[in-house]
């Protein structure tokens, strides 16, 4: 009976997570049409409708899907076509399997039986989480090769190049956070940041690592292939990058894993930073402000009140990315190159450097 | 000889000579309508009107002729001024009907007030004297009696050159017209060239009409291959459509004339043209490329030769083709093939017509060349005879018939070839029933010189390229002459006609340079 | 001969905060979510036109699709006398004249073809029309096809317009 309780906790875990995040990618891009459009004095996707309604063109994620399923899956003649199929696999399942170690809330104690809110509560969690993004490269460097073609192989070989640039100062840049609340656990991580520094501030990751979390959401948006680091497509120069060749659903697999990373990456970013599912100032009993005034509240409200900050910083952070995309153009290659080994490895290494000081002078 | 002065230039003329012809010699031109070189001068359009020193009044320069010292002024205020208003009397009644007129782009009204009129109409639109438009009047005439500035040029031509005179004068001021008399259309052969005279859109071709823009065409000095006359035209083609024939001034031949028969020659360079070389294979038509066509003709060609004798090739030349590819024809005949079976026929199917004037009974536009290049007319029957007892293998026919022969008898004769190639322009009898065709130019298509029936060499002018895949036919027959070993060098109609000059005594010391635009008569007898 | 020097403008030396990219990047995500803020607030502002239930206000003088001129009694004002055709730089105008069965009109184009898809929208054709005949007022831009053919437009669509 307790196997099987265990059993179907883990499924609905998964389901939660895999459902919130693939209904999130669905909107994401939408927002990321409608917000775009808004930005640049347009009006965006308006056309499909339901009932007559189209409410601002949310429709559009949907009709899209149906015609991503109903396209032909078109196989161009030059390519590998084992690899060529693999890509977006390849692509879209290391994405996946990242939220296995995100918390996306305390532990909630359910008929006697204490149930951490994460699908796997690894105690390697960060360097899961680095292994899994590691592997996201492939899908983009298979795909160029795989495609036979001179656009998609310049995409691939790009990704490759700024993906490994990038993965040295997005894991030094996660050193500082570490060594502060020493743990690679991601719950006990996030546990950590529920206290409070000097009695007033939460102490967020931002808080004890402000240049940790700037070197971490640059290194991200290069990780992600988000603008200004979206080399790899980069439209104006070489097609559309690694997926040239791709039409149809594999092409919105992609597509899916972009946006997967996106919502990934907000969640690491909000995880690591900013307290992951804390509130400000609520313990579990309630809301205990510096000064000594405190509000009781139920355990649910509670629980709600943190699993919705943890939301509300997952839609900020993915706006972000957003927002910034449309705000700022594209690197141009070397100053990728540029900033990625001579002013992010540096900085990553002195922020180790000054954390490590500093821990030994407050302790 | 008298000697005058115009626009202050001194010219020597001839005695008799008029002020609008002296003129033309100086290069100065003097407007006209009713004035025609080949008919006689009427002086009733009074375009010509000149200063002349000592006249109180302005002259006509049509008639009045030259005398020494006599110094005439076609550029002052005066005579400027009396053209414009004469001008302005011929088109008061003149209907603005520019956009639908066939002589827009040619027209003497439209040219002259572009020139000297260029004044605004002071006359109403609805004053205007309306008479009867497009009228039928047989021949190859439309009449619009509104258009007519009552030059008379049709009516002398008909009078002075047909002698037939069916147009007239008819009401008087205003309403005077040009027409027929009831119930008696224009009946000549001839009526083609009175649309040329019209200076106006009053007679216009029946043809032409509404066909084609005139400043659309081109056009390519030729030779009207309609008869042995030989007339000058000049071809006007768009594109590689040729829409009419009008005569070119060639006082030894045609005058500024033409006849109507002849001016429908243009058709058969349009309509059932073959255009590209065809192989018959088990009695199926296929279209093939030029290089297999003739390789594979030549080897035919070759293998009955081979097998059966000279003897048994026959070449049926045609007076239809130019000099230079008669000459290379029987060059092909004696040379190469050596067979003795080469002749020609002048005969051809219709009615032979002929008059005294244009018109030749002989169809063909190159009898006389035929026969100068030594190639017989007795051997023709000879042949025919030789394919009918079924002795002839392998047959080469220039041209789109075969003599007079109907299309049934052509069939029927030429079932007894085993081998059938034909060099030729259009479809027909023949076409039908030879087993390879090799489409040749039409005459705007290329370049050559046809020989008329008192021998006198005349070039014509290539106008476009040919047609769909035809190639002229001195390249087809230089193609099978190499392909059976000859070696010819290939060049074009000039370098042939070199040839010819050297080689045929009729044709002794003559070049496309001396033969210039108008020809050069051939020696010797044909 | 002195040789002429020109100073070209360089682009200022960016200061140590410019250098740092992250305040200028702040200013610019300001500037974008300004846009979007202003653009949600007040959508009637967007200058999109949203074809087709909108379409933008052609100029007077604008050249769109021919049409072809009626008389009072329904048939084409044109005569066929080829000045469009002639005036037409993309040679895209074709016209077959014939003998009208109205006696007072005599000529008139028995096929009148514009291919769209070669035509410069000039107006050359219009200006060269005595009859006033071919007008370019539609305000109609060439719309799409899916066959060459179908871009062909004959006198009856022509005189439709």
């Amino acid at each position: 009976m307790s196997g099987l309780f265990d059993l179907a906790v883990a499924v609905a875990r998964i389901a939660i997570m895999l459902i919130f995040c693939l209904t999130f990618v669905v909107v994401l891009t939408w927002a990321e049409r409608k917000g775009a459009a808004y930005m640049q004095d347009r009006r965006g996707p308006n056309r499909a409708k339901i009932l007559g309604l189209t409410l601002g063109g949310i429709f559009h994620p949907l009709a899209d899907a149906i015609k991503f399923l109903f396209k032909e899956d078109f196989i161009p003649d030059h390519v590998h076509r084992l690899f060529y199929q693999m890509a977006p696999m390849f692509a879209l399942a290391p994405a996946l399997m990242t939220i296995a170690v995100i918390p996306f809330g305390p532990p909630v104690t359910i008929a006697g039986k204490t149930i951490p809110l994460q699908i796997a509560d690894l105690n390697v969690g960060i360097l899961y989480v680095f292994a899994m993004s590691g592997l996201t490269v492939y899908g983009v460097i298979l795909a160029g090769w795989a495609s036979n073609s001179k656009y998609p192989l310049l995409g691939g070989l790009r990704s490759s190049a700024q993906m490994i640039s990038y993965e040295v100062s997005l894991g030094l840049s996660i050193i500082g956070v570490v060594m502060v609340f020493r743990s690679v656990k991601l719950s006990q991580i996030v546990a950590s940041q529920g206290e409070l520094l000097w009695g007033i501030v939460p102490q967020w990751g931002v808080v004890v690592q402000p240049l940790g979390f700037i070197l971490f959401l640059v290194a991200l948006y290069a990780e992600a292939n988000r603008t200004p680091f979206d080399l790899p497509e980069g439209e104006s120069e070489i097609v559309a990058g690694f997926h040239t060749e791709y039409g149809s659903f594999k092409f919105s697999m992609f597509m899916m894993a972009e946006y997967f990373h996106l919502v990934v990456g907000s969640l690491l970013v909000a995880t690591l930073f900013f307290g992951g599912w804390q509130f400000p100032y609520l313990a579990s009993s309630g809301f205990v402000l510096p000064g000594g005034f405190s509000i009781g509240l139920p355990g649910a409200v509670v629980l709600l009140l943190r699993i919705g900050a943890l939301f509300a910083k997952v839609v900020f952070f993915a706006w972000l990315f957003i927002w910034v995309r449309w705000t700022i153009p594209r690197f141009r290659y070397d100053q990728v190159m540029r900033l990625g080994w001579k002013v992010m490895l540096p900085l990553s290494l002195l922020n180790i450097f000054a954390t490590g000081i500093a821990l030994l002078l407050v302790a | 000889m008298p000697n005058f002065t115009i626009n202050g230039i001194s010219v020597d003329v001839p005695q008799g000579t008029t002020i609008l012809e002296a003129a033309k010699t100086a290069g100065i031109e003097i407007p006209h309508y009713c004035y025609h070189p080949k008919l006689s001068v009427a002086g009733n359009c009074r375009m010509c009107l000149v200063e002349v020193e000592k006249f109180p009044k302005l002259q006509i320069a049509c008639n009045t002729i030259v005398t020494d010292g006599m110094a005439v002024k076609t550029d002052s205020e005066k005579v400027k001024q009396a053209v414009t208003g004469v001008l302005e009397f011929l088109l008061i009644h003149h209907p603005i009907d520019c956009p639908i007129c066939d002589q827009a782009g040619e027209c003497g009204l439209q040219i002259y007030y572009m020139k000297y009129g260029l004044h605004k109409s002071r006359y109403a639109v609805e004053d205007k004297v309306h008479k009867k438009k497009v009228q039928d009047i047989g021949g190859q005439i439309i009449l619009d009696a509104e258009r007519c500035i009552l030059c008379s040029r049709c009516i002398r031509f008909l009078q002075e050159v047909t002698g037939t005179g069916e147009l007239e004068f008819f009401q008087r001021g205003d309403h005077s017209e040009i027409s027929i008399f009831p119930g008696r259309p224009l009946d000549n052969r001839y009526t083609g060239n009175l649309a040329d005279i019209c200076p106006v859109g009053a007679l216009t071709s029946k043809d032409f009409r509404f066909k084609c823009r005139v400043w659309l065409l081109r056009g390519a000095r030729s030779i009207c291959p309609g008869c042995a006359n030989g007339c000058n035209v000049e071809a006007h083609f768009k594109e590689e459509i040729l829409y009419r024939l009008k005569p070119r001034q060639n006082d030894e031949v045609n005058k500024t004339w033409m006849c109507d028969p002849g001016r429908l020659e243009y058709k058969k360079a349009n309509e059932a043209r073959l255009l590209t070389p065809v192989n018959r294979e088990n009695g199926i038509p296929k279209a093939a490329p030029w290089e297999a066509a003739l390789s594979s003709v030549a080897f035919r060609l070759w293998e009955m030769v081979e097998k059966h004798g000279p003897g048994s090739v026959a070449v049926i030349a045609s007076p239809q083709f130019s000099n230079e590819e008669l000459f290379l024809a029987r060059k092909l005949a004696d040379e190469v093939l050596r067979t003795p079976h080469l002749g020609f026929s002048l005969r051809t199917v219709g009615d032979g017509f002929a008059d005294d004037f244009l018109i030749k009974a002989d169809k063909n536009p190159n009898t006389r060349g035929a026969k100068l290049l030594g190639i017989s007319e007795e051997k023709f029957d000879d042949i025919v005879q030789n394919v009918a007892d079924g002795k002839i293998r392998a047959l080469l026919v220039f041209g789109n018939g075969i003599a007079d022969l109907s299309d049934a008898e052509t069939g029927r004769l030429l079932a007894n070839v085993p081998f059938v190639v034909q060099i030729a322009t259009n479809e027909g009898a023949v076409s039908r029933a030879a087993h390879a065709i090799l489409p040749s130019a039409s005459f705007v298509e290329r370049g050559g010189t046809f020989t008329n029936h008192a021998g006198r060499v005349q070039r014509f002018w290539m106008g476009f390229p040919p047609r769909g895949k035809a190639r002229s036919a001195i390249e087809i027959i230089t193609g099978l002459a190499n392909r059976l070993g000859a070696g010819w060098k290939s060049g074009g109609e000039a370098q042939v006609f070199r040839a010819i000059a050297q080689s045929e005594a009729p044709f002794a010391g003559m070049s496309y340079e001396s033969l210039g635009e108008l020809g050069q008569t051939a020696g010797g007898k044909g | 001969m002195a040789i002429g020097i020109k100073k070209v403008a360089r682009p200022r030396r960016m200061s140590m905060g410019e250098t740092l990219y992250l305040l200028e990047i702040v200013k610019g995500l300001g500037v974008t979510m300004g846009h979007l803020l202003r653009n949600i607030v007040r959508q009637e502002n967007i200058p999109t036109i949203e074809y087709p239930e909108v379409r933008r206000v052609m100029p007077p003088r604008f050249r769109g699709l021919h049409r072809l001129m009626k008389r009072p009694d329904g048939s084409p004002r044109c005569v066929a006398c080829f000045c469009c055709s002639t005036a037409c730089p993309a040679v895209c105008i074709t016209i077959v004249a014939g003998e009208s069965p109205d006696p007072k009109v005599e000529k008139y184009p028995v096929r009148f073809d514009i291919d769209m898809l070669r035509c410069i929208f000039c107006g050359l054709c219009v200006e060269a029309c005595p009859c006033d005949a071919i007008r370019m007022d539609t305000g109609w831009f060439t719309p799409p096809e899916n066959t060459r053919e179908k871009l062909i437009y004959t006198i009856d669509m022509l005189l439709e317009k």
